[in-house]
């Protein structure tokens, strides 16, 4: 099959770092959540309640694009009882 | 009706990312909204967001839960959405390791539907979905589990 005549690597590194950066860590909290829920047997119904969250809010966690503020993520880790981000020196 | 080939966009392990190409045309349809997005300065950092979501959906899966639906419930068309944002980028999820990219634009009315050429990039992968299944069916499309194997010319 033929590809496509720019390649789609470069024209992800014609992209800003820090963009990159952005949706690189985005994706990355995202799918450790998906991936702690799932391990957890939790539906995305029982885990917005359990969190006292509509599941719309779980939806945009999930979406691997959301803006996650410390509160948010501070509280995800205080629920599944592990730290979602570490910061090295 | 225009003939069409699938062309490779990228071949990752956790997802195989296609795009259309009308024979008409010079480029595919994910090549001509790249064109049209990336000297536009208003939605131009949306624009780079949506490129490193496609990249890190083939690095990691094209799963449901990264997508908006669209279309009709009986195919299988959704929207890259931008949060926060109106550019979309309409794709064929096939299913989480095969993706197929259409064109897309700045959804300024309520529903696509209502805007002429955004319901023509949504009808043009209603119409290719609807290829695929019937190529699946008289075996000239073998769909393997990230892969489309197909030689056809489609006429959409």
């Amino acid at each position: 099959m033929k590809t496509i005549k720019t390649s789609f690597d470069e024209m992800l590194a014609s992209t800003s770092p820090a963009i990159q950066q952005e949706v690189s860590l985005e994706f990355a909290i995202s799918n450790r959540i998906y991936e702690l829920m799932t391990e957890r047997g939790l539906s995305k119904l029982q885990f917005a309640q359990a969190l006292g969250k509509r599941p719309s809010e779980v939806t945009k966690w999930l979406s691997g694009q959301h803006n996650f503020t410390i509160k948010t993520i501070s509280l995800l880790s205080s629920f599944f009882g592990e730290t979602l981000i570490s910061i090295s020196k | 009706m225009s003939e069409a080939e699938l062309r490779l966009v990228k071949a990752a392990e956790n997802c195989t990312i296609y795009s259309i190409q009308f024979l008409s045309e010079d480029e595919s349809e994910f090549e001509r909204f790249y064109a049209k997005f990336r000297d536009e300065s208003v939605y131009n950092e949306d624009f780079e967001r949506l490129l490193n979501i496609i990249g890190r959906i083939a690095d990691f899966g094209a799963f449901e839960r990264f997508f908006r639906p669209e279309g009709k419930m009986s195919d299988r068309v959704c929207a890259l959405p931008v949060l926060k944002s109106r550019l979309r980028l309409y794709c064929l999820r096939l299913s989480d390791k095969i993706l197929i990219l259409g064109n897309g634009g700045v959804k300024a009315t309520r529903t696509y539907n209502e805007d002429d050429t955004l319901k023509g990039y949504v009808i043009t992968l209603q119409n290719f979905d609807r290829l695929i299944t019937e190529g699946v069916k008289n075996r000239s499309i073998l769909v393997t589990e990230n892969t489309i194997e197909t030689k056809n010319t489609f006429d959409i």
